[in-house]
């Protein structure tokens, strides 16, 4: 029964065919989102600070982190565009691991909406995602409706050497809050 | 007369029951003590006085041995000047911390007041006192001179009357804010979890006159108590609340305003002033508030660096203005703001607190834009506000001209003795940001962040977050830490009501305002000086901090650790302030005023 309600959910909101609308999107972002670039976003030093503690700074990784515009406006227009492949609300977010023991993830951009299946408000990197270590080893999207009124596809990006080195979280929800994050 | 008006904690007995009376700064705790932090104010005497336009407050603590019910009453005598009694019960917070109890909320109460020790609803164990906070209202026509009150407690079968008197000073409190305080709060989410009643949807609360009310009734209490309000209506990715903004519609060429009806619903009523047509303070236009603008809003940020960016800013922008000019809004300071930061992946520039010199090139463009949608000589009055810490030095030459609203950290202004009047001379308006002391601290602390502005002769000063009070400030309290008003829902009131802190802070702004009518007649340093002293035994030159080596050095390099180590203002002002200290200013002030000089 639940898969049916949620799926008549949709349909008042993004279609019965939302997955299989953001499925089109993500592929085409897989194409589009050019992986060196987005490997030049975050600053080196900002890299550096990322994993830093300091028990009387807790602000010291935040304070630091910083990006190289060019590289982050063009990727950021780009994602910008895939959103708007769909005449729903949906964000494209770009998310990139962070080489460490055990691996981490960061939300590298997101957009206007505010949606992210995965991200904690406000957190500058996060344990890896087990969805999204799958992404980044096998190169094949996934698509997730295993949370109630989201939708989410997760896509890889490829770099020039055909590496994956990212992934883009194409995602939309049912019945968004306008005020949610509004802070 | 002046011994009339000095009250010496009057406590007439009758049979183990009694009244007492305590000066504003002694909050006491449950059992007919005093709060920690105030213990300093034990036998405190209460002075009665204050100007016209403006109020005195007292505390009236009934104590019971024994459990049982009792009947408060508080009246003036004729001739009373017009002057108007309100009683507050003083909300006693758990505190699991320190496991004590601190009063903080004031729940209204009609006079006479019946209710019984324990305190049911306050659910306190082997509670023997019950605080009251009365605030008195003189009208700005009362005459001068002594009115004579009288507080009368029904107990245990018998009446006990308790007298006191209080002195109506000569001069009105000035209507001007010296200085301004501003509370500050985000989107409008949380006043669904306050309010929202149970059933009811989220669309017909968010639509209803009750959401609208509520937000105005947020600026009528601050605005009662001498201050401003500010609700920042976007989120660091741009996403902009509905009632916060005019809808749009349109892309490039053919972006504009489509529909303007929840924005006048909710910013008509502030704007022209008739949100505050019943308060004592009179109708007036708000002074400030927040514009939606942001790198998203009204432009989106895909055309970024392309002229279509330009062209949906301008044209939206210039319609905002019009708008705004048709309405006769021209009393109030909308702010072109930016609060996103980077590390919340939005933008790829420090909107709030740059830190990183390229940032301020983002500025610039925007100050170039709205240049180009405000006509010259337009009576709508736009600011471009910036909130800076790590690099107002950078940033007070790089936007110089530009920036013309500082809002800035106390602890690295504290750095920069040259900059208030370097920026005032420029015609800027400088504020500093700051968050509440909490309950915890000596009541009195409430007081540096006002008189910090006045030394500092700034404009006034920001405090974060001040309507969040925490899961459940009633019976597991953080100290209320950011919040100074609480949900009414509890008590059946569908409004915010006020703490004993908001209280304290508008008593001294009045102080303050009063203060202000002496700075023609006296040099202004002399007048810092004697308000110095008596606070807490300092000289003006105390109140900054001397330049470290470390300001010389790129701001992108220092912590907050390296800021702490050079910054000891608080631990020199503010680490040993009694619960007295602001009286003794507010005695001098007075003394000013009755010796006419």
């Amino acid at each position: 029964m639940k898969p049916l309600v949620f799926i008549l959910a949709f349909a008042a909101a993004g279609g019965a065919d939302t997955p299989s609308r953001l499925e089109e999107v993500a592929r085409i972002a897989s194409v589009m989102v050019d992986g060196d670039v987005a490997k030049r976003i975050v600053t080196e030093r900002a890299m550096r600070y990322m994993l830093k503690q300091d028990p009387r700074d807790p602000y010291l990784a935040s304070d630091n982190y910083d990006v190289n515009h060019e590289a982050f406006i063009q990727t950021k227009k780009t994602l910008m565009r895939l959103a708007r492949l769909v005449d729903f609300p949906s964000d494209v977010n770009l998310w990139m691991p962070i080489p460490t023991d055990p691996p981490r993830i960061h939300l590298v951009i997101r957009n206007v909406n505010e949606f992210s299946r995965f991200w904690r408000w406000g957190a500058l990197h996060q344990e890896m995602f087990p969805e999204m270590k799958q992404v980044l080893a096998t190169g094949k999207p996934l698509t997730l409706t295993d949370r109630p009124g989201w939708v989410a596809v997760l896509a890889p990006v490829y770099d020039s050497r055909g590496d994956v080195v990212g992934l883009v979280e194409v995602v939309s929800r049912m019945n968004p809050d306008p005020r949610e994050n509004v802070k | 007369m002046r011994t009339a008006l000095v009250v010496l904690f009057t406590m007439p007995c009758l049979a183990g029951a009694a009244l007492e009376m305590l000066p504003e700064y002694a909050r006491p705790d449950p059992f007919g003590g005093l709060v920690a932090p105030d213990q300093g104010a034990r036998n405190a005497p209460v002075v009665l006085r204050g100007a016209r336009g403006g109020w005195i407050s007292l505390q009236f603590v009934v104590k019971l041995p024994e459990p049982g019910p009792y009947r408060l009453d508080v009246r003036l005598k004729a001739p009373d000047g017009g002057i108007q009694v309100e009683l507050f019960r003083e909300w006693f917070h758990w505190v699991p911390r320190q496991k004590r109890y601190y009063p903080d909320a004031l729940v209204p109460v009609s006079l006479p007041v019946s209710s019984r020790l324990p305190e049911p609803d306050n659910r306190i164990e082997k509670q023997t006192a019950q605080a009251y906070w009365a605030d008195l209202w003189i009208p700005k026509n009362a005459p001068a001179g002594v009115v004579r009150g009288e507080a009368r407690l029904e107990a245990q079968g018998r009446t006990e009357r308790l007298p006191f008197e209080l002195e109506v000073l000569p001069v009105a409190i000035p209507e001007e804010e010296i200085p301004t305080i501003d509370h500050n709060s985000y989107g409008s989410s949380w006043l669904a979890n306050f309010y929202k009643e149970p059933g009811e949807s989220d669309q017909e609360f968010f639509s209803s006159d009750r959401f609208f009310e509520l937000i105005h009734a947020h600026h009528r209490i601050f605005y009662e108590h001498r201050g401003v309000f500010h609700q920042l209506g976007y989120g660091h990715g741009g996403k902009v609340g509905p009632e916060f903004a005019p809808a749009l519609t349109g892309s490039g060429r053919t972006r504009r305003v489509a529909d303007w009806m929840l924005f006048d619903r909710h910013y008509g009523p502030l704007l022209d002033g008739s949100a505050f047509a019943n308060t004592r303070r009179g109708r007036r236009p708000i002074r400030f508030v927040y514009l939606p603008i942001n790198p998203e809003w009204p432009a989106s940020f895909l055309w970024w660096g392309e002229p279509g960016y330009e062209t949906e800013f301008v044209n939206v922008v210039s319609e905002m203005e019009r708008h705004f000019r048709a309405k006769g809004w021209t009393q109030t300071y909308f702010e072109l703001f930016f609060n996103h930061k980077k590390r919340y992946k939005a933008f790829p520039w420090d909107g709030d607190e740059a830190r990183f010199p390229e940032d301020d090139d983002y500025f610039a463009e925007y100050h170039r834009l709205l240049q180009r949608a405000v006509p010259a000589g337009s009576p709508v009055r736009f600011l471009f506000r910036n909130d800076a810490s790590w690099a107002m030095e950078r940033q007070f030459k790089t936007l110089a001209g530009k920036v013309n609203f500082w809002v800035l950290s106390r602890s690295i202004l504290s750095w920069y003795d040259y900059a208030p009047k370097m920026l005032k001379e420029r015609g800027d308006i400088v504020w500093f940001y700051s968050g509440p002391p909490p309950v915890t601290e000596v009541s009195s602390a409430v007081t540096k962040f006002p008189l910090t502005a006045w030394m500092w002769g700034i404009d006034g000063y920001i405090h974060w977050l001040t309507v969040s009070p925490g899961d459940d400030p009633w019976f597991a309290f953080t100290g209320g830490d950011t919040a100074l008003v609480y949900p009414g829902a509890r008590f059946g009131i569908r409004a915010p009501i006020p703490s004993i802190r908001l209280k304290l802070q508008r008593n001294c702004v009045q102080d303050l305002a009063l203060l202000e009518r002496f700075a023609g007649r006296r040099p202004r340093e002399e007048l810092r000086s004697e308000v110095a002293a008596r606070y807490n035994r300092s000289q003006p030159g105390d109140w900054w901090t001397r330049r470290p080596r470390l300001a010389d050095t790129p701001p992108y390099e220092w912590s907050n650790t390296d800021i702490d180590e050079v910054t000891d203002l608080d631990e020199r002002l503010f680490a040993r302030l009694d619960a007295a200290a602001w009286q003794r200013v507010r005695d001098w002030v007075h003394e000013l005023v009755k010796e006419g000089r």
